[in-house]
């Protein structure tokens, strides 16, 4: 052979192997019947491969779909209404909730009774269960069962915080669960091979760490759902899930926000967009030495311009904060704007005598952020407070690394931060974050903040357990905040999820940890 | 000779021991643990639940009591659960994605070897034609692209743009197995891999058959009127593909580190994302049992390639 034969020969091999490559189509889910997938786990309200709602810190969305508690947020997330309990009512002295239940049957097709309610809650107060919210729920004093369809939870004290807890409280079939020691509960393969709920759906499959497959619940009481089989697939970031959502094989993800704006003006995708609920803030930590000063704090957040990078680098995704709080009903009239003026930044660490606190020397500024957005932002900043003479470096941590470094008594690693805290829908999430008594280990100030009218006013807004009266008092702590700037607080950011356009009537709200909230996953549907 | 392998193997146990011993001190070493990943900082949990949960984990013990627990667990087979995956016990976890990763690896790999050769002898038979130099321009390209920037772009232009192959993972979730939908799957990561691996092995085969057709022996074929094709397949070839072969040998190793990349960018359920995972989790004992299996492979092979050796050549000591 020549030469020439033997090379195309070869091109020939090569031609036939792409075309083999090329015949290998992807293969679509049988269109019989009528399946959405999604990435249901992706972004921070999400929990890929936890199971179990008794240890889950979040990925409450997916959870909800099968499980139920008794309460929970409505889709705004403004109130909480009732799930599995019909009605709730609560004792003049708030230490006695009523619940009514539903009548509904487990997905095995055992009743739903208040006997779940009381083993569900007595489980989930047992720390030996592996629950995360035995210290939540250590006010419940007694269950009581006086018929099938009611439960009453009696209290030692007043909590303001309790219904909202006991919305992230999945109620579970005492039939089912009963025969495991409470001690194996939190490493049964139950939860991921057979657990039973009351929702829209029933678990199907868990295929380890690609997805999680769903059956519709024919008996579910709000009616039969629309679609067949709900899959929630597993990927190892957000931007893997925004590529398959682009590739049409997922119908819908939580998108970072750079991600969710390739999505704009194109028809087959509709973008979601709500407040995530999580305030950030640039964290001073008080233990640190070079903050004591008011002036120094009040420079910080007077050297940046938030809304320039509110706009360009937010696109005007962001809500400027004051305070711990942008929800109008809890921020006060009257608050400091704290507008951009890079001048009186300058002389206001003149006066405090910068020079001598810290001068130019390097300030480490972590966060546990790690999307290309929160560089940018902290580049910004970092340019901004440069031009005041604040010399500040930021350092990208993984979330590990960073809660525990926070937590440690190592000031020096960490005299400043970059972070966010819940602000919503309960607003006594802040007060784990600012309270005095909080400081660890005792809680999770991790700042440090010790500023007692700000711990006055937190603790008389927690025992405030009458919501009509609760607003002012929170009003309040938002006013300390602004005054004291225990941080420099910055904005509360949008969130976002991407829906194929041949999703119908679904819905979904960026909730802290995912919710739950009233989503009516039996109403979802997709077209063909 | 059985007091060689009795030796070794106790050499081997005794470095797998030193990796665990090492493995557990550095990962307590790293700031942070499993509850630190478990939280969501922006949604903290309170104080008490925390250390509920630290207790429960057995992560308030002093760290020998929590490395001779976990030892005396695992020499009985019992490798505890994974802290972030409710409960799921650990050894059937790892030795799950043992599969998955070999099938990546090995597919990766003989892409590149076929590939790799093919465009070798084209390019070492067309010398200096458009053919060598376009392919070789390819091979310098592929050696030099990082392969975070291959693996990404490979899945945009093939996955998301001309929707060729799936986005990722390893089969459709909620479909029937079917042979076709796991190719579909594997195709593009597999050729992905191949591509650093491939374009060295072009390399050598073109250079090591450039050298072989230069030869003596090479002349005197093709003078005694031996057709070209025969003179290339038959005797430049075979003499050409040794040092090839040890090239081959050696990339095996890369093709682990590669393959683990490529799983974290396509969700590959492997070992590497099954690794990479764990150690954004914190989660200790899947990173302890797929290190110490890791490491026993490693260890395994070596014990049985330096058996292989004192087999074959008896001026090793077996003594």
């Amino acid at each position: 052979m020549h030469r020439r034969n033997f090379g195309r020969l070869l091109a020939a091999a090569a031609f036939a192997f792409a075309s083999a490559t090329a015949m290998v189509s992807t293969p679509v889910l049988a269109q019989e019947e009528k399946t959405i997938v999604g990435g249901f786990d992706v972004g921070p309200g999400g929990f890929p491969g936890n199971f179990n709602p008794l240890t889950a810190t979040a990925g409450f969305t997916w959870l909800n779909t099968y499980f139920e508690p008794l309460v929970i947020y409505t889709s705004d997330l403004s109130k909480l209404d009732g799930a599995l309990a019909s009605e709730f009512t609560v004792s003049e002295d708030s230490l006695s909730y009523t619940f009514k239940l539903v009548d509904t049957k487990w997905h095995d097709g055992e009743p739903f009774t208040s006997v779940d309610v009381k083993f569900t809650l007595e489980l989930a107060k047992n720390a030996d269960s592996g629950s995360i919210f035995a210290a939540r729920l250590a006010d419940i004093a007694s269950i009581e069962t006086p018929d099938e369809h009611t439960a009453v939870v009696k209290l030692n004290k007043p909590n303001s915080a309790f219904l909202s807890v006991l919305s992230q409280v999945m109620m579970l079939p005492q039939h089912a669960l009963s025969t495991i020691d409470i001690k194996e509960v939190a490493k049964s393969q139950w939860w991921s091979t057979k657990p039973v709920g009351t929702g829209p759906f029933k678990f199907a499959k868990y295929v380890s760490d690609q997805y999680v497959e769903m059956a519709a619940y024919d008996g579910y009481r709000g009616g039969k759902p629309k679609v067949n089989r709900l899959i929630n697939r597993y990927f190892a970031n957000a931007a893997a899930a925004v590529s398959a959502l682009s590739a049409g094989e997922i119908q819908f993800t939580f998108a970072e926000p750079d991600d969710a704006k390739t999505f704009k003006g194109n028809d087959n995708f509709r973008i979601i967009e709500g407040d995530s609920y999580v305030v950030n803030y640039i964290g001073f930590n008080h233990k640190a030495g070079i903050w004591s000063d008011l002036r120094v704090r009040q420079a910080v957040i007077h050297a940046i311009d938030r809304n320039a990078i509110i706009s360009s680098l937010f696109g005007g995704a962001a809500k400027l904060a004051n305070c711990g709080y942008v929800a109008p009903r809890l921020v006060p009239n009257g608050l400091h704007d704290y507008a951009y003026d890079p001048q009186k930044a300058k002389e206001l660490l003149e006066e405090a005598g910068w020079d001598d606190i810290n001068g130019d020397k390097a300030i480490p500024w972590l966060t546990y952020y790690n999307t290309p957005q929160v560089a940018n932002v902290m580049a910004a900043i970092q340019a901004m407070l440069a031009q005041v003479g604040i010399n500040v470096v930021p350092r990208a941590l993984d979330v590990p690394s960073y809660s525990g470094i926070v937590r440690s008594e190592k000031f020096e690693e960490f005299p400043l931060v970059y972070a966010g805290l819940q602000n919503g829908p309960n607003p006594a999430s802040l007060n784990i974050g600012l309270n005095a008594a909080q400081i660890p280990p005792a809680g999770n100030n991790i700042m440090r903040v010790e500023m007692p009218q700000l711990t006055e006013a937190l603790n008389t807004a927690m025992a405030e357990t009458d919501p009509s009266k609760a607003d002012p008092k929170w009003q309040q702590v938002c006013k300390e905040m602004n005054a004291e700037l225990p941080w420099s607080p910055m904005w509360v950011a949008s969130r976002y999820g991407v829906a194929s356009s041949k999703l119908k009537d679904f819905f979904w709200t960026p909730a802290p940890a995912g919710g739950p909230f009233v989503s009516h996953p039996e109403k979802w549907d997709i077209a063909p | 000779m059985l007091q060689y392998i009795l030796r070794r193997t106790v050499v081997g146990l005794l470095m797998l021991l030193a990796l665990t011993v090492l493995i557990f001190t550095l990962l307590r070493l790293t700031p942070g643990d499993p509850i630190d990943a478990y939280i969501n900082p922006s949604v903290p949990m309170s104080a008490a639940d925390l250390v509920a949960l630290r207790t429960r984990l057995g992560l308030d013990q002093p760290l020998p009591v929590q490395y001779f627990a976990w030892l005396g667990a695992a020499v009985t087979g019992d490798f505890g659960y994974s802290i972030q995956r409710g409960g799921e016990p650990v050894l059937p976890l790892v030795l799950g994605r043992i599969g998955p990763t070999i099938l990546l690896m090995f597919s990766g790999l003989a892409i590149s070897v076929v590939v790799g050769i093919a465009a070798g002898i084209l390019a070492a038979v067309r010398r200096n034609q458009f053919a060598d130099l376009s392919l070789s321009t390819a091979a310098f390209v592929g050696i030099s692209s990082p392969a975070f920037l291959t693996a990404l772009l490979g899945l945009y232009v093939f996955a998301v743009v001309l929707r060729w192959v799936p986005a990722g993972g390893m089969l459709t979730p909620g479909a029937p197995f079917s042979v076709g939908d796991l190719l579909a799957h594997l195709i593009l990561p597999a050729a992905l891999l191949s591509i650093g691996h491939g374009a060295l092995i072009m390399r050598y085969m073109r250079s090591s058959l450039l050298e072989v057709l230069s030869q003596e022996y090479v002349r005197t074929a093709r003078a005694k009127g031996v057709r070209e094709f025969w003179v290339i397949v038959k005797h430049a070839v075979r003499n050409a593909l040794l040092p090839v072969i040890t090239v081959i040998g050696s990339t095996i190793g890369i093709a682990i580190g590669g393959a683990i990349f490529i799983e974290s960018v396509f969700d590959w359920p492997g070992m590497g994302l099954l690794m990479i995972n764990a150690v954004v989790r914190r989660d200790y004992p899947v990173i302890m049992c797929a290190t110490l299996l890791t490491g026993a492979c490693v260890i395994l092979v070596n014990l049985l390639t330096d058996i292989a050796y004192a087999a074959v050549d008896p001026r090793i000591k077996v003594a």
